[in-house]
């Protein structure tokens, strides 16, 4: 409405900011989660339902002779006895190229904890005693466990059709790298290893099926309903729209419940042989089994760099342990080094890359995906290089830091982009430059590095032409309340809360009236859920312009009602106001609403998205690519006993590019939570296999993350803005960025504190007491 | 992970309770806190068809100073208790740090003293500072009662030297003459958490002179240890930090701990001669705390 002058006393006109989003307003579902109201899968029961247990391979690698069954079958309350004979044969997983997991085991198990049959019964108990009397032979096999070594000529073989038990190489070049190198003032060359981590998160994975009259409906713990319809459907010949799936509460997934397992696939097996619902779950030592967690890997990361620091050649060489089957690691391998030059401007980089098959349990999607571990070998590197050439590591990171409005030298290409503020306010807010002139007290060190992740994935995660995102938005017939429907997938992250924000602030409304329905792929329009970071800004997409469609539809018969063109209409907040006439009464969303539905009957408003056409063209292009970036930068500041080597981080600190923030709490919520999934990562995380490649710490004792008492002290800080317009109100994605500057960030911290270079994750305390004494002893040795 | 099927039964005393295990000696269990039994259980490393509570008897859950005693702890007081007691608090600061160490407030509040002794776990965080203030464990069984120092509970990893039909009902620190004692433990994080090394010490310092010495380790021997080489070694020497630098590394030589998935030997070893010098300045300097 520009030119129209606003008389002053129209107090309902002001140059208002949002009313809806940038606030801190309290999450839809935390009542219910806090009060125990709310119900996850596990807690689902239906008559006459049966329970499931999968029996699994307690070997790495061996053939399956025989399976028998008939004493399981005879136990009292054994309803159901299954093995391959009884489920499909087709194999699935993430990618045609890479489909090679079958529902139940064949002919070989691969790892421990690999699916040989399933039971279901009339309780738990009887599961297991059923389990027990199965009998299976096997003939052992020599097993692939060091992904090191995993490709050499002499390994058994884990999968007939991947020779030398490769199972997806890349390697892209852009620009001379050679020559770069050949120019450079300075090439260094480091490499750093990682380790096996798990997402671990609250809740167990489970799956009820209910196999009926030639409908199958799924009730699962899952990142994402849609994904889940499509692979069943697609497992057991089915209609997608005779699968039903039903996400009940999620208590976080992080990447690992985002492909179907062999609870659903088995499950709904069970429930159509039995005409029964069954439910399956995993325990704690089951998930691990599972896994799917991040890929462990071999990192050698080489830069040239000028006199001044800047870089101009990148080579990354990676090997990753994908264990046992692709699952979403062919993702995680584009993801490791597609995502490298983000935060960094070069020209020239190489990357090359091998996922190795091993014998262990396969390995997934963990929130980063594939970047953070090779984020941390390069941002340790960085450092190194600093050092080597005297330059300050935030200097260093300034003259190379990404621009606005730039492309990178592998295709992607940034729009909104405040790095270089984010290093200027995490530089002032660490008062950095006087803790590096005076020094710290001994054993205390800073350390800090650059993150950067995609606002949702260019391209889908499996190769359809359906748009992103999509919603529906109906008001109740009297205007008192608005529903969102919509199946983006609240895993704890809070995307039920932040859309129904966006979708009442376009529509005018109260994020107060707003309920929703998600998770259901009867009810609600299709998403594909989520992982990449993409809910907020996908779904958000779709939840405005639905939101804006019911807004033009209530201000087109408020005009009607207020006898006023609708183009001098204006909603907010349900007040419905003229712009031009002060003196006009407002009337209410809820009265234009009720108008509506008598005229016209149901007041819905629909949303889509699409992710326009991204990247460059060569393979592997789309990954990595996103309309829309995030940036930051995070400090921490260590105090390492230099005796024990216990570390404790005393303070971290965060500055985020994370463009216009939707709930400032939730978005806190994220960066705390990513932050200390990030130190538990770089200090205490590690599956631990045994020589026969069990793990041997499948439980929250054994396999430590940090508590709240481990936790610093944390402060947020913003480079605010909004002026990204690939993405609804500028905003940029929050949750897996802030975990990608973490573990350099608290590794080069160590380092400072101590002088000593860990090559592997994680960097324990023993590690650490190791390092300093052989430096020590070194150091005695020189004298 | 499933709680298999059991009897439960809830006796109002000592001699209804020890009755019961002698009755069903080989397929009985006690039950208290239930915080290491009952995931056993589930893991099928045990199976009891019989657990026998002792949670409802009078009197076991009580801390008290009994003139001439010392302070009494009853066996199925909890960790909190022990934590929050006002008793142990005002006595032996120390053995309430040493009990807040344990585990995470969930499990103190469930586990309890008497069972913390009888899993005789070697990383367990009650037993080393109860042994450095050498208190004793009173026992109960059909044959009546019997008295026996901490230290001398335990016989192995989960292994202590108990009758199946006994029960621990107190525990009793005696009045000290040490002038101080304390708890360090190392753990890789800080809550939830297995001691990788437990160092207790006490010591009665007269004129800058350490007169008497208790050393007790957790987590690198099969039971937990008195390091009996290094209070030998303290006794009657002057206190310097060149004392306590050496009696850690006796401490160290003495220790016997095994490399597993949490800290190598060589680690834990170290761990010892830190803590040990650590343990002993803060009891020497800051009394019972």
């Amino acid at each position: 409405m520009e030119g129209i002058r606003y008389p002053k006393e129209n107090t309902l006109y002001k140059k208002k900011e949002y009313t809806q989003i940038g606030q801190s307003k309290p999450r839809i579902d935390g009542v219910s989660k806090a009060t125990g109201a709310g119900k996850y899968c596990g807690d689902l029961k239906f008559p006459n339902m049966l329970y499931g247990k999968m029996l699994t391979s307690p070997h790495a690698h061996a053939k399956i002779l025989s399976i028998d069954t008939s004493e399981a079958e005879k136990i009292p309350g054994v309803i159901k006895v299954i093995t391959h004979k009884d489920v499909p044969d087709l194999k699935y997983g993430i990618s045609p190229a890479r489909w090679d997991e079958n529902v139940l085991c064949i002919d070989k198990v691969r790892f421990v904890g690999d699916k040989v049959a399933a039971v279901a019964c009339v309780d738990e108990e009887t599961c297991y005693k059923a389990l027990k009397a199965i009998k299976v032979e096997y003939e052992v096999l020599p097993a692939v466990l060091d992904y090191r070594t995993a490709m050499n000529e002499d390994m058994p073989q884990i999968h007939e059709e991947y020779p030398r038990n490769i199972n997806t190489e890349i390697h892209q070049l852009f620009g001379d790298v050679d020559k770069a190198l050949e120019e450079a003032y300075h090439v260094r060359t480091d490499v750093f290893e990682g380790q096996r981590t798990y997402q671990c998160p609250i809740e167990p994975h489970s799956a009820i099926s209910i196999w009926k009259d030639n409908k199958l409906t799924v009730y699962s713990s899952t990142q994402s309903v849609h994904y889940f319809q499509y692979y069943i459907a697609r497992e057991f010949g089915l209609k997608m729209g005779d699968v039903r799936v039903i996400r009940p509460l999620v208590g976080g997934g992080f990447g690992g419940k985002l492909e179907p397992t062999g609870l659903e696939f088995n499950g709904a097996v069970l429930s159509r042989l039995t005409g029964r619902p069954v439910k399956m779950f995993y325990d704690r030592a089951e998930m691990f089994a599972h896994n799917r967690g991040r890929h462990q890997g071999h990192y050698e990361i080489t830069t040239g760099v000028s006199k001044e620091g800047k870089i101009l050649a990148a080579k990354a060489n990676f090997v990753l342990d994908g264990g046992a089957y692709t699952s979403l690691g062919i993702a995680t391998a584009y993801y490791a080094g597609g995502l490298l030059p983000l935060t960094y401007d070069f020209e020239n980089y190489q990357f090359d890359l091998v996922r190795m098959y091993t014998n262990l349990p396969a390995c997934g999607a963990q929130r980063g995906h594939g970047a953070p571990q090779p984020k941390y070998a390069f941002e340790s590197h960085l450092d190194n290089v600093a050092e080597d050439l005297g330059i300050d590591p935030i200097e260093i990171r300034k003259r190379n830091a990404r621009q606005a409005n730039t492309n990178t030298c592998n295709g992607m290409g940034i729009q909104s982009c405040y790095l270089s503020e984010a290093l200027d306010k995490i530089e002032e807010i660490t008062d950095w430059k006087a803790k590096k002139e005076k020094g710290l007290p001994k054993g205390r060190g800073i350390g800090m590095a650059t993150g950067s992740f995609v606002t949702g994935a260019g391209y889908p995660i499996y190769r359809n032409d359906y748009p992103s995102s999509s919603c529906m938005v109906r008001v109740n017939e009297d205007g008192t309340s608005a529903t969102l429907y919509a199946n983006a997938i609240d895993i704890g992250q809070g995307s039920d809360t932040v859309l129904c924000q966006m979708t009442a602030e376009a529509m005018g409304y109260r994020y107060e009236n707003m309920k929703i329905v998600t998770g259901d792929t009867e009810t609600a329009p299709l998403d594909f859920g989520a992982y990449s970071s993409r809910q907020t800004a996908y779904c958000g997409w779709a939840c405005k312009r639905a939101g804006e469609e019911i807004k033009a539809k209530i201000l087109e018969t408020a005009g009607f009602m207020m006898h006023l063109p609708p183009e001098d209409l204006e909603c907010e907040e349900g007040i419905i106001f003229s712009k031009s006439r002060p003196k006009v009464e407002p009337i209410t969303f809820e009265e234009a609403a009720k108008k509506y539905f008598i005229i016209k009957g149901p007041l819905v408003g629909t949303g889509v998205y699409t992710v326009p056409r991204l990247g460059g063209y060569h393979k592997g292009a789309p990954v990595a690519t996103s309309p829309s970036y995030s940036f930051c930068t995070q400090a921490a500041e260590v105090q390492v006993d230099e005796e024990t080597g216990e570390i404790e981080v005393l303070h971290a600190w965060d500055v985020h590019d994370a463009g216009q923030i939707i709930n400032p709490a939730l978005m806190k919520g994220q960066v705390h939570g990513a932050f200390g999934m990030g130190f538990s990562e770089t200090v205490m995380e590690e599956v631990v296999f045994n020589k026969d490649g069990k793990i041997i710490n499948p439980d929250v004792g054994g396999y430590r993350i940090i508590t709240a008492l481990d936790m610093p002290n944390f402060t947020n800080d913003l480079i605010p803005s909004n002026d990204e317009p690939a993405t609804p109100w500028g905003l940029k994605e929050i949750g897996e960025g802030s975990n990608n500057p973490t573990m350099g960030a608290v590794r080069n911290a160590i380092y400072d504190a101590t002088g000593v270079n860990i090559a592997t994750l994680p960097l324990s305390y023993e590690k650490v007491w190791r390092a300093i004494k052989e430096k020590k002893e070194k150091e005695q040795a020189a004298k | 992970m499933y709680l298999p099927d059991f009897d439960y039964y809830v006796p109002a005393s000592v001699a209804e309770a020890c009755q019961l295990l002698a009755e069903n000696i080989d397929c009985a269990k006690v039950i208290s806190g239930g915080t290491d039994l009952l995931p056993k259980m589930k893991h099928g490393l045990l199976s009891p068809q019989i657990l026998v509570s002792i949670k409802k008897i009078p009197g076991l859950r009580k801390i008290e100073y009994v003139q001439g005693k010392g302070v009494v702890i009853g066996a199925a007081s909890t960790i909190n208790d022990i934590v929050f007691s006002e008793v142990v608090q005002q006595k032996y600061p120390s053995v309430s740090n040493a009990a807040h160490t344990m585990a995470a407030n969930q499990v103190r509040h469930s586990g309890t003293v008497g069972g913390n002794l009888v899993s005789a776990v070697p990383s367990a965080d009650m037993p080393p500072i109860l042994m450095a203030l050498n208190a004793t464990a009173t026992i109960e069984g059909p044959n009546g009662q019997r008295q026996l120092p901490v230290e001398d509970v335990f016989c192995g990893p989960s292994k202590c030297l108990l009758e199946k039909s006994e029960i621990i009902t107190e525990i009793i620190i005696p009045d000290q003459a040490m002038t101080g004692s304390t708890y360090f433990k190392f753990a890789l994080r800080r809550a939830g958490a297995l001691a990788v090394v437990g160092v207790a010490a006490a010591v009665q310092v007269e004129n800058d002179v350490i007169k008497d010495a208790r050393v007790a380790l957790g987590a690198v021997a099969p039971v937990p240890m008195r390091a009996k080489k290094t209070e030998e070694f303290l006794i009657g020497k002057k206190i310097s930090d060149e004392l306590l630098e050496e009696a850690g590394k006796i401490a160290a030589s003495e220790c016997k701990p095994i490399t597993d998935f949490r800290a190598s030997e060589e680690y834990r070893r170290d761990l010892v001669r830190i803590y040990t010098k650590r343990a002993l300045r803060k009891a020497i300097d800051h009394g019972h705390i």
